[in-house]
């Protein structure tokens, strides 16, 4: 079930309604509510994919009170190593088997010698990665005593497949979210307002701005060698925006429609796009991702602790393991690994930390230099993006090599003004927000007339430019 | 809670009517006009409507004898041009219609239009009969396969269209379909934007199974033949040409030519630009070409009959 579907709209109301009127008080009611509306939420996809979450939450489960009850260093191994393989087992069959085959074969034939394995007609379950992490995360924690095994299982289903974030996250921890299963939720107008307002600017990101810039990136990537540089290079802005404007909006309606059931779940963008240097900027895309490698594989491979080699080494394994996560794809690889060649002289130079205030804070205008920092590190990051968004290496190297042409500076081939000027209204809106949450947070303190008007002109775009609903790009990874 | 309630109800309303006046401001559905069933069965307009088309770029009309398009000034010389949605042509201005384009072809003719979306071939020739009152000389029948589908009950039993049961012969005038749901659909323009904007109305539809679309549509010649004979029975038909849309059944013509009709295959081959991009109906060079070539057949010496015919039945 897609957010921008007719389906969601009429499902949460009614979840909501039934959730409320089950009440705070009687939370087991209200989880076996979420964790039975987040299974037809899912299966809506394909009902095939809930046996295996089902059989991934009770694995976690299991192995999370066993682990409560064994002392032993070596049987908490065993039963750590087990939750991993059997979560990592099943992402890597259903994500990776024909990679890693078609990879294997191409070897070969790259050494002169034939290799006959055929690879599987396996369909990927939906947000597999952020299920699979999420679930990790639990049984990591619970080895390393940060948390106690739960013994509710149904709050545990609840935790697992909860549907606002479920399919493409924010990649919650046990940590976090767990225990908001075993205490009481309160209804909160201010909380349900708030989360509202949070769901329709995310529906505006993904409808207006993601699936608009969609449909250029898309003709022009799928045609790149009939367009000159400056149009590439304007393919590659309109997919910047486009897999922005499509992940960080799920994530604020994930958030918002999180908040409606009295839930707080972590923010996964904090308007990347103003980030002034390349670290600032992992540090407000995917929050959510970037933390979970930073917590359970960088810093258990030694940080940034260890000496120049294994600083270079974690750097390059926590990007590309990134980048692979994405997906089973060579050109998601070079996206990581161009990545971290970004970060490495940040590190190595310590100046890696250095911009975590917020940029302009309390300004109107940035510096010049500020302008200057941002614009290079967007456009680094649209560099990256054409490997993230192309079908091949070979595509990526061809629209780079053709985007970097003397054509670069000559006129735009394509130029939809209507779909520019809505990018540089919501750039716009977002730097004048950006000190909150998300960018409309602080509408909270204007008038209602002028709220409610600017609710409704939202509105109004997204009826006017709802162009073919579209997946939301996550759901794949 | 309840004042979440009532909050969100309140800017839904509010919400409702900035909606309502936009999309009326904005033109961004087309207006419907209402439609009435006649004393003779006959579904047409109410007359003396007129509405814009989506975007507000012309505007329809509907004439002050229920059809849609402009009366031609004399009755003299009267070709009748009927037809369904592609005559009825709410999508282009008036001067794309086929009677003007028809008319300044064959200056020496009047051109009357009659169309309504759905109208099926029986129904068409139902009209037909009711226009001999004005005298007219001649009809253009537009068609495509569908319309002689839709003809027989048997085929395709539509209960909002007139029909021809093939087993008892008898005639089964169409119904209003839900006329007071329509009106305020209709009138209601931002909810019959969102009912067209967000397919509304294919979920109430059921869901037909993929593979059906793979089955090779059946023929139906025998029951088109049974409708042309009860056509051939019971309505004149050599003052009719048959106009046929591209691409139409070769066989369902040669059935209409062995009944007496005059046929016109239309010729759209290798010219794309015959139809809209978002809607299979034609636009104003669509019509223009078809226009051209109906002339030309019925201007042709060896057809110079065709337009007499009615002269010399009456005789």
């Amino acid at each position: 079930m897609l957010f921008n579907s007719l389906e969601f709209f009429i499902f949460l109301p009614i979840v909501f309604g039934l959730y409320w009127v089950i009440g705070g008080k009687r939370i087991k009611s209200q989880n076996v509510l979420i964790a039975l509306a987040s299974y037809v939420f899912y299966g809506w996809w394909d009902w095939r994919f809930l046996s295996l979450i089902l059989f991934s939450t009770l694995v976690d489960y299991s192995i999370g009170l066993a682990l409560g009850k064994k002392e032993k260093l070596k049987t908490r191994k065993i039963l750590l190593w087990i939750s991993i393989c059997v979560n990592l087992g099943f992402l890597g069959f259903f994500k990776y088997y024909n990679f890693f085959i078609d990879s294997l074969i191409d070897s070969f034939t790259f050494f002169g010698s034939e290799l006959s394995i055929n690879t599987l007609n396996i369909i990927l379950p939906v947000g597999i990665s952020f299920y699979t992490f999420q679930t990790l995360s639990y049984t990591i924690d619970v080895y390393n005593k940060k948390l106690e095994p739960t013994k509710d299982f149904v709050g545990f289903m609840a935790f697992v497949s909860f549907f606002p974030q479920l399919v493409a996250g924010p990649i919650e921890r046990a940590t976090n979210l767990l225990p908001q299963f075993s205490i009481e939720r309160k209804f909160n107008y201010k909380n349900a307002v708030d989360g509202l307002r949070q769901v329709l600017w995310g529906l505006f990101k993904k409808i207006v701005i993601a699936d608009n810039c969609a449909k250029y990136a898309n003709i022009i990537f799928n045609n790149h060698t009939e367009y000159n540089g400056s149009t590439l290079l304007l393919g590659a802005f309109f997919f910047a925006f486009q897999i922005y404007g499509d992940f960080s909006g799920y994530s604020d309606i994930a958030i918002g429609v999180s908040r409606l059931f009295g839930f707080n779940l972590k923010r996964n963008f904090a308007f990347p796009y103003f980030s002034r240097d390349i670290a600032e900027f992992w540090r407000r895309w995917h929050i959510s991702l970037s933390t979970w490698f930073r917590d359970y594989l960088y810093i258990p491979l030694g940080g940034s602790r260890g000496g120049l080699k294994m600083k270079i080494r974690n750097t390059f394994i926590i990007f590309i393991v990134s980048g692979f996560w994405h997906g089973a794809n060579w050109t998601f690889i070079i996206w990581g690994a161009l990545n971290a060649l970004y970060f490495l002289p940040l590190l190595l130079t310590k100046k890696n930390r250095i911009n975590t205030n917020l940029v302009a804070e309390g300004k109107y205008f940035p510096t010049l230099k500020e302008l200057r920092q941002m614009a290079f590190t967007f456009f680094i990051t649209l560099i990256a993006w054409v490997f993230f968004r192309a079908d091949s290496v070979a595509h990526a190297f061809s629209y780079l090599y053709n985007m970097f042409d003397t054509s670069l500076f000559s006129e735009i081939e394509v130029l939809p003004s209507t779909i520019l000027t809505l990018v540089l209204f919501f750039i716009a809106t977002e730097w004048l927000g950006r000190s909150g949450q998300y960018a409309i947070e602080k509408i909270d303190f204007m008038k209602k007339p002028i709220r409610w008007a600017f609710y409704i002109l939202l509105i109004i775009l997204m009826f006017s430019f709802t162009g073919e609903e579209q997946q939301f790009i996550y759901f794949q990874f | 809670m309840r004042k979440l309630l009532i909050n969100i109800s309140l800017f839904f309303l509010i919400a409702i009517i900035i909606g309502e006046i936009v999309v009326r401001v904005t033109h961004a559905m087309s207006d419907i006009p209402q439609r009435t069933i006649d004393e003779h069965g006959i579904q047409k307009y109410i007359p003396n409507q007129e509405g814009y088309w989506k975007g507000g770029d012309h505007k329809w009309l509907i004439n002050k004898l229920g059809w849609p398009g402009v009366l031609p000034e004399s009755n003299k010389n009267l070709i009748m041009v009927i037809g369904d949605s592609f005559i009825e042509n709410f999508m282009n201005p008036n001067e794309c219609h086929q009677s003007a384009y028809l008319k300044s072809n064959m200056n020496d003719y009047n051109f009357m239009e009659a169309s309504r979306s759905g109208v099926s071939f029986i129904e068409a020739m139902e009209i037909t009969k009711q226009m001999d009152s004005l005298n007219p000389i001649h009809s253009l029948i537009y068609l495509d396969d569908d319309d002689f589908y839709e003809s027989i009950t048997q085929i395709k039993p539509m209960s909002d269209i007139t029909q021809l049961d093939i087993e008892t012969n008898t005639i089964k005038y169409g119904e209003m379909k839900s006329p007071g749901l329509k009106k305020i659909l209709y009138t209601w323009k931002l909810m019959y934007y969102f009912y067209n904007r967000f397919s509304l109305g294919s979920l109430f539809q059921p869901e037909t199974l993929n593979d059906n679309s793979k089955v090779k549509e059946p023929e139906f010649t025998t029951e088109v033949i049974k409708l042309i004979d009860y056509v051939k029975q019971n309505y004149v038909t050599i003052n009719k040409t048959l106009v046929f849309h591209p691409n139409s059944k070769k066989s369902f013509i040669e059935i209409c030519k062995s009944a007496g009709f005059n046929t016109i295959l239309l010729d759209s081959s290798n010219d794309d630009s015959w139809t809209f991009d978002y809607d299979s109906h034609w636009t104003c060079y669509g019509h223009k070409r078809a226009a051209e070539q109906i002339s030309n057949h019925l201007l042709n010496s060896n057809n110079q009959g065709i337009l007499n015919n009615f002269n010399i039945i009456k005789k």
